[in-house]
């Protein structure tokens, strides 16, 4: 049985009985016993009295039944539901692996990852909170003000002793990668301190970043840079009641046109006709409501899209993939685990732990989209091939691990495996896939 | 191809992760209904009780009116407390109907996709991280977080906010040297019978600090109350923890000052003794919800790390087979490894990388006098977009230029 069909399971238990009838049943009870109380206190009389009470003892204890046999009706339902919802988990096979938990003891690098998570899908209020949360140390809220400024749960304590089971041939030298997280913290400081003011309203700081890094965001096709400064046009056009920012020369219409000529012309090649729609707008100011640019001057949303692409522009400029790591782990995770719990199954009585080992003890099949790497097997040695052990290409063209070239060759020359030819080792060459 | 193949999505086993999703709810509504019960059965057996009596007494005359009239009145008290509970637990009823039938419906949603590779799916998919993220958040007593991401992701139904935020309020009073909350915890309505059937030894473990604390203030309370306590929630269990009621009777014949010195009793003053109780009340909690131990987002992690994980993606040259470096990654480079990227890098050095037994190549790899090999197609893309000469090639990583006479053909087998 599917899930498919508990849909059905679970409609007949949303109809099934509920407690809301052993509500009504303990309403009724009441009743009895205030009406046989009105009764008493009426009569005044101890025969009444105790005719009332004797009287009154078959009716509660009736009802007290119903309201048991109430919650009977609803134990019964829920126990269907129950067997239901175990016969259709059956064809699941298999139980989570948590008796071995290898993220355990690294919550503060799962903390950071789900911090550039929130902060690259945009999530920043989400993203704000949480720094505060994860951070210990801010207790009060001046020093959850200073996080929020600083994001500081990317501070990323490195694990002070490297676990034992590690790629034997991949150790980046620790200061380097110390280095570039200090980098990257940076940066997604900054990122935030930008985010903190675009969402006050405040374009400059970003308009500074874009020119700054206008090279590379032209040559990525990105319109960031334009885009930022035609809305701080549109919000300087505003005026003082919108914007809020004092009412000088440097605001409303004067400062839009004023901040135009300083900026725009840069922009004259790439968005002329833009730039002409914006001066157009001026003749409409007085009522642009109805104008037809009513559209562009409509900043509801505006700041909103500026941020996030301002974001993705951010992340891709830092080498940051596209999707994000955590979305693709997850998945991965999820079609993976089958296998893994299908191995874990099969191993927990030798007590052997999956992670002990530099490579899985099985295969888990992902789609070609989550395949990054190109992936070499050697045809000889059916193994992976390594920093250690790179592939060789044979001047035949057929490539091998270099383990296997040597296992293969007799003194310096080997015959290669799959085609006549044969040559000397130190003809075959690495290669870099 | 194979590839099809492994992008087709297996409901049942897809849905492993999420079988939690659908057993909370109706854990909680069985542990809402044993609540109801122990309450109508309490003071239900109260009210009979107490009207056989009242009645024989009145048929007997032993009973004024004034205390019938006193007796009906609290059976009436009684008998609204019960309405009142009755009805908070039916309100809880229907929220967890609502839980389950959104969850129902969300999982089975996946019964309509049959590709990973379904625009729907990734939808589906981020909702399931957005799951995932939440537990993680609940669990580590990010409560507003987890709040927050939960009302912005529109999931509310999906999460169990409630449930986690009640449990993280009890395990910080613990955290923050309090057991009184804990004990309320256990002792409340029918959760008593429920963790003896468990054998839990959160209660007895909970008495012991009440009397390790009681013997630590000793000279400011009363000298008897330590003994009095042991006597009445440590000594009945002498058989069951022989041990701890052994040390607690040794600790009560130890001077404060002496209490350093022998490790055992060190032990039983140390703070570490309150995260040591704040973890058997949360893996208490989860074992009565059949809450798994972990963050599911543990398990999904290490599984998908592992799966993801390739050896070039640790690797020492870093301009191997590894990513593209940053500055040319142009589209036509492939996209970044979310293991390579900064986030996941650290994370994935403890997992085991996966296990490949089919080569993964480009199609029609050309080797390039430097040693690098593309395929013949982005080559042939990249050249264009350089403007270079008919008959050149440009290595999309180091930027040198070759003839095309300088390729080689290269064979995976």
């Amino acid at each position: 049985m599917s899930l498919l069909e508990l849909q059905k399971e679970l409609e007949k238990f949303n109809r099934a009985s509920k407690l809301t009838l052993a509500v009504q049943d303990a309403d009724d009870l009441i009743n009895f016993l205030v009406s046989a109380r009105e009764e008493v206190a009426a009569a005044n009389d101890p025969h009444t009295t105790s005719l009332t009470l004797t009287k009154l003892q078959n009716p509660i204890s009736a009802q007290l039944d119903a309201i048991n046999s109430d919650l009977g009706r609803v134990h019964k339902s829920q126990n269907a539901f129950h067997k239901a919802l175990s016969r259709s988990l059956k064809e699941t096979k298999g139980t989570l692996p948590t008796d071995h938990d290898p993220m355990e003891s690294q919550t503060a690098l799962i903390n950071r990852a789900i911090a550039m998570h929130l902060l690259r899908e945009g999530q920043f209020e989400v993203a704000s909170t949480f720094i505060g949360e994860a951070q210990p140390q801010s207790e009060t809220s001046e020093s959850a003000a200073q996080a929020r400024r600083q994001p500081p749960s990317i501070t990323i304590s490195r694990p002070d002793t490297p676990p034992d089971a590690m790629i034997t041939d991949a150790d980046i030298p620790s200061d380097l990668t110390a280095f570039q997280s200090q980098a990257l913290q940076e940066k997604f400081a900054d990122m935030y301190s930008i985010l903190t003011s675009l969402r006050q309203r405040d374009l400059y700081p970003a308009i500074g970043w874009a020119r700054q890094n206008s090279t590379e965001l032209e040559a990525r096709g990105s319109n960031l840079e334009f885009e930022l400064c035609k809305l701080q046009f549109i919000w300087l056009f505003k005026g003082p009641l919108v914007n809020g920012l004092p009412p000088t020369v440097d605001n409303g219409i004067s400062g839009a046109l004023k901040y135009a000529r300083d900026n725009f012309g840069r922009f004259q090649h790439r968005h002329l006709r833009e730039i002409e729609r914006l001066s157009c707008a001026m003749v409409y100011a007085p009522n642009l409501t109805e104008s037809p640019y009513k559209a562009i001057f409509d900043t509801s949303l505006a700041f909103d899209e500026v941020s996030s692409s301002f974001t993705r522009e951010f992340c891709s400029l830092l080498g940051l993939s596209a999707e994000s790591p955590l979305y693709v782990a997850a998945t991965a995770g999820a079609l993976a685990l089958p296998n893994l719990v299908k191995w874990t199954g099969i191993n927990r009585a030798k007590n052997t732990e999956w992670t002990t080992q530099n490579e899985l003890a099985f295969e888990t099949p992902l789609p070609r989209s989550m395949l990054y790497h190109s992936i070499f097997v050697c045809p000889v040695s059916r193994g992976q091939t390594t920093d250690a052990n790179p592939p060789i290409i044979l001047p035949c063209g057929h490539v091998l691990a270099r383990e296997s070239l040597q296992k293969l060759a007799k003194g310096i020359r080997y015959k290669c495996p799959y085609c006549p030819s044969e040559g000397v080792v130190k003809d075959a060459k690495e290669i870099i896939l | 191809m194979g590839d099809h193949e492994s992008s087709k999505l297996d409901h049942e086993n897809h849905l492993l992760l999420d079988q939690p999703l659908l057993q909370l709810p109706v854990e909680l509504l069985r542990k809402n209904l044993r609540s109801a019960r122990f309450e109508v059965e309490k003071d239900g057996s109260f009210v009979k009780e107490t009207l056989k009596k009242t009645a024989t007494d009145s048929v007997n005359g032993r009973i004024s009116q004034q205390d019938v009239l006193k007796t009906l009145d609290s059976m009436i008290t009684r008998m609204r407390g019960v309405k009142r509970k009755l009805t908070a637990f039916s309100e809880e009823e229907n929220r967890l109907h609502r839980h389950e039938e959104a969850r129902v419906k969300h999982l089975t949603e996946l019964y309509g996709m049959y590709s990973v590779d379904d625009v729907k799916y990734e939808g589906w998919s981020r909702t399931r991280l957005d799951r995932l993220l939440t537990d993680y958040l609940l669990r580590q007593g990010y409560v507003n977080s987890a709040r927050a991401l939960a009302q912005e992701r529109g999931i509310e139904l999906l999460v169990d906010v409630d449930t986690f935020d009640q449990m993280n309020r009890i395990r910080q009073c613990l955290l923050n040297g309090s057991v009184q909350e804990a004990l309320a915890w256990c002792t409340a309505g029918d959760t008593k019978k429920e963790l003896r059937k468990m054998d839990s030894n959160l209660e007895f473990m909970l008495r012991y600090q009440q009397y390790i604390e009681l013997v630590r203030s000793r000279s400011q309370t009363r000298p008897d109350e330590a003994l009095a306590h042991a006597r009445k929630h440590l000594f009945p269990y002498k058989d069951i923890y022989p041990k701890e009621v052994l040390h607690a009777c040794g600790l009560l014949g130890m001077p404060p000052e002496c209490v350093d010195r022998v490790e055992a009793y060190k032990e039983l003053y140390a703070p570490a003794r309150w995260q040591m109780l704040a973890d058997l009340f949360t893996a208490t909690h989860h074992s009565l919800l059949s809450l798994p131990p972990i963050p599911l987002l543990h398990i999904a992690l290490s599984s998908g790390l592992s799966a993801l994980k390739t050896p070039a993606c640790h690797s020492i040259h870093p301009n191997s087979a590894a990513a593209p470096s940053h500055h040319t990654s142009l589209s036509l480079a492939t996209s970044v490894c979310p293991i390579c990227s900064t986030e996941l890098n650290e994370l994935a050095r403890n997992v085991p990388h996966a296990l490949h037994s089919k080569s993964h190549v480009e199609p029609d790899l050309l080797l390039l006098p430097n040693g690098r090999a593309y395929g013949k197609a982005r080559l042939e893309e990249y050249a264009k977009k350089a403007g270079l000469a008919e008959g050149q090639v440009k290595d999309l990583r180091t930027g040198d230029v070759y003839e095309v006479d300088q390729l080689k053909k290269v064979y995976i087998s």
